[in-house]
């Protein structure tokens, strides 16, 4: 068995495409056996629905509800799918912390995954990239690691741009950090930013020197770290670069790769380095089964990006990498895809091979723009250079379903298919702002507290609901909250109540309905962790989806606002609106096939019964 | 197994580290039974072994075992100062070969269309501008095989002018370098196998050009104070580990010389 996983590969675009011819492969494959629209999860978001085909459980079940979940107790927020914690003992010597023990890096997702099931029947398997997968769960067959893998900072990746531009915006910036440097002499001297050094009093982050020396005429410099030295044009990117921070003498290294981008040598210095990623060839966090295998395969497709999000949508969306830029830093990372995938499908002979592709959902979302004359970041002269390279993409992606298919024979089951599909995100719905209009968030009188803490101002003694995450919808129920005051008792007819407000809500441009449907957690999902997590998942119409700020817990001044960001298609919204794709060779005898029916799909095509968790079955049996 | 795998061997990194490791070690171990005193190292030894046994034996008596540490700590100097003159006869000859081998084993040549740096530190900086400091005269003759990829990067704080290169076609080809009226040239090892690599030419530098040149040294009216290239260093994998031949060798040859000085019942 065969499954391409392609995230965000959207049904209407595909169905566009194919009818332009554009899609050869996909066509021939739909005309041979099937292809239908697949129910995604909810919310419709890659973590949870990534999830729910592993699992074959909906989010009561693996307990992932979104990208973040909160403590109730203490707010704060965390990634939903993993944990990497340090060392809980420790003794401390001056400035230098001494760990006694290890730290951990701990999965989250619940519920046992198909690969897991195939390996306790013997059934080979190899699973690349899959989200929801890091630290990677023990396994007989290859898996790598894929959406969710941090970088070496920790984080879902953090870029760092050094100028000496007076005018530019020094600090951090979402996914990012914009430094100040002095070129003098032509030499710019700063550091590389690594991870925070907890054998340090008080973590400060690790720093590498390097220099660089701009040549004073050419546009050229050249870039000495480490024992390294390279030289980059203005306009180039260099290869992966390998770096080491020392946490520790003698027993305290990191290592990680990056590359380096400069953007401008003259009249302005500006250079881009990539977060770092955990190096392959020496992982300072788990990322693969066996241990050694993703230094196998960078042995023979060369470094390769680690990180779960590998383009750097952050840095274009910061404007730090424009639309070229940031197309040549995504192609790369296709092309590194599918190094990989030539080396390992011809490796594939028995059992299950699935390949996961990144590509079509983070440029969806940062291309859809270029493709939506209606959209308010529309820009007709982008449009006309880069609107096709959306489409671009995709044939990629039909030129490896096209390097698939001739291995497909009648003995094998090929599955093409993605977690959600995609949608224009034209407009900010600022649900926080919306609850605090209607009396559902009080926050304190005085000076507002610290915009980067969720809810710092919010007076929870007076506050019954909050929005937190893309979809979810939670109150501050008594007993689970810090503060909760919500009687449990009361919140279905809190719940009730807040979602016929939301769903009257109306754009005042064109009375659009912005929200079209809100789910119950106590409806839609089942399983242990039914609970855990918010009350309910907000479906935002297609154009609408929540703001940046308020799914982190802040405040914006208007409930509804245009969004002007390059992050410009999305599917966080409502779940019907988004709905993935499954082509098969076989034809599927499912009337309306959803991700829950994957893993039970993967197991019925080895002979073995699904668990009895598993919500949906087979999409090759009539349900 | 046939002639042809048999050569290909003898080119394998691997192989010749293997080879020179138990010759080595087979040298050194004879050398130092030629050139110490075996007698008067068995009788320290054996010295040293009764103090050890001392100290285990009479652990329960402090004066003992006191006395015992301070006749291991004299033993351990007298047993170093009988080693000491053989291994000077071992070492340096060993040094200067290790010298001869790593050019040949530490780099590997420039592969195929892999860009790398080509480096000219000038010896005195004349001014504070990169046209006053002469490193605007410095200029680059490459041959057909060679090509330039980026403009030359001239460094005033660091007085040197760096060429991005990239080779097309396996060989050894000479780069000539054009500086303050006259010209000198630079090997530059393309493709694969085990060339004799210099990874840098120097004016002057004694010490410096023993140890990491195999070039003749440049002129001594020479402006360039050395010319540099980043060959990659080699990695020699044994068991999934790759590392610098040296220390493979240093692992190697000493396993080889303690089997070697049981065999031939030489003391060490």
């Amino acid at each position: 068995m065969i499954i391409l996983g392609v995230d965000g590969l959207d049904p209407d675009l595909l169905a566009k495409y194919m009818a332009e011819g554009k899609m050869p492969n996909f066509s021939r494959l739909a005309a041979q056996g099937s292809f239908e629209k697949l129910t995604t999860s909810i919310p419709p978001q890659s973590p949870v629905a990534w999830s729910n085909l592993i699992t074959g459980m909906d989010a009561g079940g693996h307990g992932i509800f979104d990208f973040i979940h909160r403590d109730p107790k203490t707010f704060q927020l965390y990634f939903s799918t993993s944990r990497v914690e340090p060392p809980k003992h420790n003794f401390h010597l001056g400035n230098w912390v001494v760990p006694l023990g290890s730290g951990t890096a701990e999965q989250l997702r619940h519920g046992k995954a198909f690969w897991e099931i195939l390996d306790d029947h013997h059934v080979p398997n190899s699973v690349y990239r899959i989200p929801a997968n890091f630290p990677p769960i023990t396994a007989k067959g290859k898996t790598l690691s894929g959406m969710g893998t941090p970088d070496l900072r920790g984080t879902y990746g953090t870029f760092t741009f050094y100028t000496d531009d007076p005018a530019a915006a020094v600090g951090a910036v979402e996914g990012g950090e914009i430094l100040q440097v002095e070129v003098k002499n032509n030499r710019v001297a700063s550091n590389l930013v690594g991870p925070d050094n907890s054998f340090r009093k008080n973590s400060p982050p690790a720093t590498e020197p390097f220099t660089v020396d701009v040549d004073p005429l050419e546009a050229v410099a050249r870039i000495s770290f480490q024992d390294q030295q390279f030289v980059l044009k203005e306009g180039e990117w260099s290869g992966w670069v390998p770096v080491e921070f020392q946490l520790m003498p003698v027993i305290g290294n990191v290592k990680g790769i990056c590359r380096f981008y400069l953007k401008q040598a003259h009249p302005r210095f500006q250079l881009y380095v990539s977060p770092i990623n955990i190096d392959p060839e020496n992982p300072a966090l788990p990322i693969s089964t066996p241990s050694n295998y993703s230094r196998d395969l960078a042995k023979q497709i060369g470094e390769y990006h680690t990180q779960g999000i590998a383009e750097d949508t952050k840095a274009l969306t910061a404007g730090v990498l424009d639309d070229k830029e940031y197309l040549e830093q995504a192609h790369t990372v296709l092309a590194e895809h599918r190094r990989a995938f030539d080396v390992e499908f011809p490796k594939f002979h028995d059992g299950l091979f699935f390949f996961y592709f990144s590509s079509l959902d983070l440029n969806a979302h940062m291309l859809w723009r270029l493709t939506d004359p209606q959209h308010p970041a529309y820009d007709p002269a982008l449009a006309a250079q880069y609107g096709n390279a959306l489409e671009e993409f995709y044939q990629q992606i039909d030129q490896v379903l096209g390097e698939t298919l001739p291995r497909v024979d009648e003995n094998t089951t090929l599955l093409v298919l993605s977690d959600h599909g995609f949608a224009p995100y034209r407009h900010s719905f600022n649900l926080n702002t919306w609850l605090l209009n209607n009396g559902y968030i009080t926050r304190k009188g005085g000076a507002p507290g610290d915009p980067n803490e969720p809810f710092a101002d919010v007076d929870w003694s007076r506050s019954r609901a909050y929005g937190l995450g893309l979809n979810g919808l939670y109150l501050n129920v008594r007993g689970r909250e810090r503060d909760g005051i919500v009687d449990p008792n009361q919140s279905d007819a809190l719940l009730r109540e807040i979602r016929q407000k939301l769903l009257e809500v109306r754009d005042p441009k064109d009375q659009s309905q912005v929200i079209t449907r809100i789910d119950f957690a106590t409806e839609v999902y089942q399983g242990p962790y039914a609970h855990s997590g918010p009350e309910a998942l907000v479906g935002y119409n297609r154009g609408y989806r929540a703001g940046w700020k308020t799914i982190l817990g802040a405040f914006t001044p208007e409930v509804l606002e245009d969004n002007t960001n390059a992050w410009s298609g999305d599917h966080c919204m409502d779940f019907t609106k988004v709905p993935g794709v499954i082509l098969s060779n076989r034809k599927l005898a499912a009337k309306s096939p959803a991700l829950t029916d994957i893993a039970p799909t993967i197991l019925s095509q080895f002979g073995i019964a699904k668990t009895k968790d598993m919500r949906g079955q087979s999409v090759f049996e009539s349900q | 197994m046939s002639l042809g795998t048999f050569a290909g061997l003898w080119t394998s990194p691997l192989a010749i580290v293997v080879a020179l490791s138990v010759v080595i070690g087979l040298l050194m171990v004879v050398l130092f039974g030629y050139t110490s005193d075996q007698k008067a190292i068995g009788v320290a030894k054996d010295r040293l072994k009764a103090h050890l046994l001392a100290v285990r034996l009479y652990r329960d008596q402090i004066p003992v075992v006191m006395g015992s540490y301070g006749k291991i700590l004299r033993g351990t100097g007298v047993y170093l100062k009988l080693a000491f003159k053989p291994l000077l006869y071992v070492i340096i000859p060993i040094t200067l070969l290790m010298v001869q081998i790593d050019r040949y084993l530490g780099s590997t040549p420039i592969a195929l269309n892999s860009p790398f740096l080509f480096s000219v530190h000038l010896a005195q900086p004349s001014g504070p501008s990169s046209a006053e400091s002469g490193l605007n005269d410095v200029s680059i003759e490459v041959p057909p095989e060679i090509s330039t990829t980026a403009p030359p990067v001239h460094s005033v704080t660091q007085n040197d002018v760096v060429w991005r290169l990239v080779g097309s076609k396996d060989g050894q080809y000479r780069v000539k370098v054009n500086a303050g009226g006259s010209s000198v040239d630079k090997q530059v090892c393309i493709g694969s196998g085990l060339p004799r690599i210099s990874t840098i030419r120097f004016r002057g530098h004694f010490w410096d050009r023993l140890f990491s040149s195999a070039e003749p040294p440049l002129p001594e009216n020479s402006v360039i104070d050395s010319i540099a290239i980043n060959y990659p260093d080699r990695s020699i994998e044994m068991f999934g580990y790759g590392m610098n031949w040296i220390w493979l060798f240093f692992i190697l040859s000493m396993i080889a010389g303690f089997i070697f000085k049981e065999l031939l019942g030489i003391q060490i």
